[in-house]
């Protein structure tokens, strides 16, 4: 047990501060980043059991947490808070579907898609991750980096094919 | 089931990504319900957002988070809390549904031209994207129109055809105001299809203008 709690602190102290950063680059003020971002290690620490190494790397699954929990959020400011964040949850559960993925192995996803990304050049990463996390249109992204919105549109698609290359002989 | 057409792959990075209003979410779910291969380009992306987060410039938390949330970490218990699977009860008619949209209040067909039926799916957020089902039958020539914002289609059961090619169970379509268009029911059984969509239907038509108030809902 204090293992956990020590190997916690660990965790919270890498996350909480990236998490904080991404809620405030989607929008939240420093008080409700920080907020949020308490919430999702908090989030973390509940579900710890619900962790399947074998599924996603312990960073994605950390994403989706704050990613709901940032869906969550919004839906709190605008209406009543009555609201279950076990609901957004449900909602990205998908997965059971008639046709099973069967054919991807989830450790095997994980190993191409960091192999895929390692190979990526610099540039199309940022683009892709200013469209992921900023809910940035493409202009925005093209005035951000300085580069004509053709080629954030041309290093986005290359990117794309990239993984859906690496990804196509799995499905 | 054969699967032809996909939602973009900006829509997939959304959806992964958490950027989707929820009645967009819906259309995409829908399709990642029996399409595999964007199943795992959705974790593939969700794959790189953990990446990325952990290549965010850290921000500075307030002093004394990390012991605020341990003291209430306390004695908690995993949180394994499943909503109970009774309010997982509605649209049982209709197969293809992702089991989160079965929460939602249902209603019943309500018809809107000849041949062409619309069900609305009761959303709990108050969002921009109206999500409805669309049941036409067999032959049916979907009346000439245009729309405002953005129309996703995913089908369910039977299918259709129009200039962008032919669509059958699982397949997703994407219009933009753009696009008109011409769509044929080429299924023998009734079409049914979950829509997703932005901003007014338009018809073209004096009939079409006398439809325009039941289409609005
Ligand atoms: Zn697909």
């Amino acid at each position: 047990m204090r293992g956990d709690r020590e190997a916690f602190a660990m965790l919270f102290e890498h996350f909480a501060p990236r998490i904080k950063t991404f809620m405030q680059r989607s929008g939240a003020d420093e008080r409700s980043a920080d907020e949020l971002a308490q919430e999702t290690l908090l989030a973390v620490w509940s579900k710890a059991k619900l962790f399947d190494p074998k599924s996603a790397g312990a960073a994605a699954w950390i994403f989706t947490i704050a990613r709901n929990l940032r869906i969550d959020g919004l839906r709190r400011r605008k209406r009543t808070p009555t609201q279950d964040t076990a609901e957004v949850d449900l909602e990205f559960q998908v997965d059971e579907g008639p046709q099973p993925d069967a054919a991807l192995a989830a450790s095997e996803l994980e190993t191409r898609v960091r192999s895929a990304l390692s190979v990526l050049p610099e540039d199309q990463l940022r683009v892709i991750e200013l469209s992921f996390f900023e809910e940035k249109a493409h202009a925005e992204i093209a005035e951000k980096l300085r580069i004509p919105l053709g080629t954030v549109k041309s290093r986005l698609r290359l990117a794309m094919n990239r993984l859906r290359g690496l990804l196509g002989d799995l499905s | 089931m054969t699967i032809h057409h996909h939602p973009p792959d900006e829509l997939l990075t959304a959806f992964a990504a958490g950027t989707l209003d929820l009645g967009q979410h819906i259309a995409v779910a829908t399709h990642l319900l029996t399409c595999p291969h964007c199943r795992s380009m959705v974790r593939a992306m969700e794959q790189i957002g953990g990446t990325v987060l952990t290549r965010l410039p850290p921000a500075e938390m307030s002093p004394g988070a990390l012991a605020a949330v341990e003291a209430r970490v306390g004695g908690r218990a995993p949180d394994d809390a499943a909503i109970p699977a009774r309010h997982f009860t509605g649209f049982r008619d209709i197969p293809g549904l992702p089991s989160f949209v079965r929460r939602y209040p249902d209603s019943s067909w309500k018809w809107i031209a000849p041949k062409v039926h619309m069900r609305p799916i009761g959303l709990p957020e108050p969002g921009a994207t109206r999500v409805f089902l669309l049941r036409s039958k067999p032959g049916t020539k979907m009346i000439d129109h245009t729309h405002t914002g953005f129309e996703m289609t995913c089908v369910l059961s039977g299918s259709f055809a129009h200039e962008g090619g032919h669509f059958g169970p699982g397949d997703f379509d994407l219009g933009d105001g753009s696009v008109d268009h011409d769509v044929r029911i080429d299924s023998t059984e009734d079409c049914i299809c979950l829509v997703a969509m932005q901003g007014d239907l338009k018809l073209h038509g004096v009939i079409g203008r006398l439809l325009q108030p039941l289409i609005r809902m």
